[in-house]
């Protein structure tokens, strides 16, 4: 066989696998154009029976009457990148410092390893499960309905994933750098902030995105404790159902608004999200 | 520079007051005191709300215990019994597609050709937005009126259904919207383990003469098979307490149709206000998923254990 038949024969086979990414891509990409097509769309075409998949004439009044003067929904926004920056931050802190003293600390009775399963438990069970007694524990301590009450919720729920992507940087962290550091009289809050962390950047970078995506998203938790002041977005965008007769052009603006953040960030930062979603599952 | 010197000033001074020790438990306190408060606490506290009586609307303070009898009661609850039937079916069917097609599309798109970056890179996104988000582009894709998909189905003369609101259509348009959204999951936990399968092993097979398809059953899919059943884990899991979707989508209806069982426990927590009742469901839920994920992990290690022998 010529290398000229081998390449036809190949080219050949790789049509039905082209064709079928092609539609896989066809479906993950549809529905985007779809919403963010409706957040442009005048409300008048919603109703004719003949609507073009994208609006024939675009209209920015969804958009307009979001960043507007007095806009709720501007306050719901506010609200969103308070929670997903407050989180992120103190996730992303307090996950190194556990992390760090997991990795470093040698206790007895192993329980650096119980502490760390310990972490890993909170991903096992439905979290509706404390959605209600964390809401009845938010109400006895006055903190229904703050920023605070959504932020420890979604802390608590991302820190077992940020514990587990840097406790297996810093286990896999080359000893020798901080070793040397120590002969140079270097303290442990030194090794830490002035070596390790600057190093380990790029986990820190995918603990934050993960982090910062899951905060931004949440609903149950953001629904049952921050219901008006400390609403969020994903749970304002929930609200569009039970209203009579949906408003699909400010819906669609809303959900738009969602989306688009994550996944520019996912585009951009498309290596380090990798990293986070695939961390434990792959090598374990 | 002047603060950053002070910082550490400060900094030494506490090292030599407390040690390196001391150090390391302190910076392990925070993250542990936010887990005991923020998990630990409500689930040991909802699990003796379980077995007292306590209904929010009527008393603001728990009532008296009553054994089992919240439990007992799911038995006849008949909402409940029908919810955790749709539930499972929900959740295998939705993990079955889910699976089949992520793997489908990661052995498609091996490589590191800017195309296939650039589509792998696609393929992820359903399952980074927001799941309220997939839940009202769905609904907007699904709606009988002014949907996309009822639009294209007119178009080619296919009699347009009610997706979200025909009883017997509903369950399955939750599904195909749970597979839109989590087959990326699937997908990049499979491109990453096919990815890093040894070359050495699949370019002996072609050597040896191993067709194309002989190479995917033989050897890719057996070696693939502890990472896969860790993948089926997690998907079960989420799927069995899919919430997000039905409550932007259906909202559970029309009628029960689309009451999943974490849609379920929400009602009666945080609608009904039956708090005791809601925790025994969520416990008996636990229960359930722990000895899933338990028997799914003894089957996983008995195939790893068979593959190195």
């Amino acid at each position: 066989m010529s290398a000229m038949d081998h390449s036809t024969d190949t080219l050949l086979r790789r049509i039905p696998v082209v064709a079928i990414v092609l539609i896989g891509l066809f479906v993950t990409l549809a529905p985007f154009f779809i919403l963010f097509g409706n957040s442009l769309r005048p409300a008048d075409e919603f109703l004719s029976e003949n609507a073009t998949l994208w609006p024939s004439h675009l209209t920015f009044e969804y958009y307009a009457s979001v960043f507007g003067a007095n806009s709720a929904t501007l306050k719901i926004l506010f609200n969103s990148i308070i929670v997903t920056t407050l989180t992120t931050i103190v996730s992303v802190s307090t996950g190194c410092l556990v992390a760090y003293g997991l990795a470093r600390l040698k206790l007895p009775f192993r329980l650096s390893t119980i502490i760390g399963l310990t972490f890993l438990v909170v991903r096992f069970y439905p979290k509706i499960t404390i959605a209600i007694p964390y809401f009845v524990l938010m109400r006895d301590l006055g903190l229904r309905d703050t920023y605070a009450a959504v932020v420890i919720a979604h802390v608590s729920m991302t820190l077992p994933v940020v514990v587990w992507l840097m406790l297996s940087f810093f286990e896999e962290f080359p000893r020798q750098l901080e070793q040397s550091a120590m002969l140079d009289g270097c303290g442990v809050l030194r090794r830490f902030f002035s070596i390790v962390l600057p190093l380990t950047l790029p986990a820190i970078v995918t603990a934050g995105l993960l982090t910062a995506f899951f905060s931004w998203n949440e609903f149950l938790f953001a629904s049952a404790v921050g219901p008006l002041n400390a609403k969020t977005l994903p749970v304002a965008i929930s609200a569009f159902i039970t209203d009579k007769g949906t408003s699909w052009g400010p819906m669609s603006a809303m959900g738009t608004i969602i989306v688009l953040p994550v996944v520019v960030l996912a585009v951009i930062a498309q290596r380090y999200l990798v990293r986070g979603l695939t961390a434990g599952a792959v090598k374990g | 520079m002047q603060l950053s010197r002070t910082t550490w000033a400060i900094a030494d001074w506490l090292e030599r007051k407390i040690g390196e020790r001391g150090i390391l438990l302190a910076f392990m306190l925070p993250a542990i005191a936010i887990i005991v408060i923020a998990q630990f606490y409500p689930l040991i506290y909802s699990l003796w709300i379980s077995f007292v009586d306590w209904t929010l609307t009527k008393s603001i303070e728990p009532g008296p215990f009553v054994g089992v009898a919240n439990y007992s009661k799911m038995a006849t609850d008949s909402v409940l019994l029908q919810t955790i039937g749709r539930t499972f079916v929900f959740a295998i069917s939705s993990t079955a597609a889910s699976v089949i097609i992520g793997f489908i599309l990661a052995y498609f798109t091996v490589g590191e050709r800017p195309a296939v970056r650039i589509a792998r890179t696609i393929l992820i996104l359903p399952m980074v937005i927001a799941p309220v988000a997939v839940g009202t582009i769905w609904r907007m894709m699904l709606s009988a009126r002014v949907g996309p998909i009822n639009d294209m189905l007119r178009g080619i003369g296919v009699p347009a259904p009610d997706w979200l609101g025909d009883p017997r259509l509903a369950v399955l348009s939750i599904i195909i919207i749970d597979v839109w959204e989590w087959t990326p999951f699937v997908f990049v936990i499979f491109a990453a383990a096919i990815s890093s399968l040894p070359s050495e092993v699949l370019r002996a097979a072609e050597v040896d003469g191993a067709t194309p398809l002989q190479i995917l059953f033989r050897i890719v899919l057996p070696m693939l098979a502890p990472v896969g059943l860790l993948v089926v884990m997690f998907r079960l899991l989420d799927a069995l307490l899919t919430l997000d979707i039905v409550f932007t989508t259906t909202f559970g209806g029309p009628g029960f149709a689309t009451h999943t069982l974490s849609f379920w426990i929400y009602q009666q927590g945080l609608r009904y206000f039956n708090i005791s009742y809601a925790a025994a469901i969520s416990w008996a839920t636990m229960l359930g998923c722990l000895i899933l994920v338990i028997g799914l992990l003894v089957w996983r290690a008995r195939i790893s254990r068979w593959q190195q022998a």
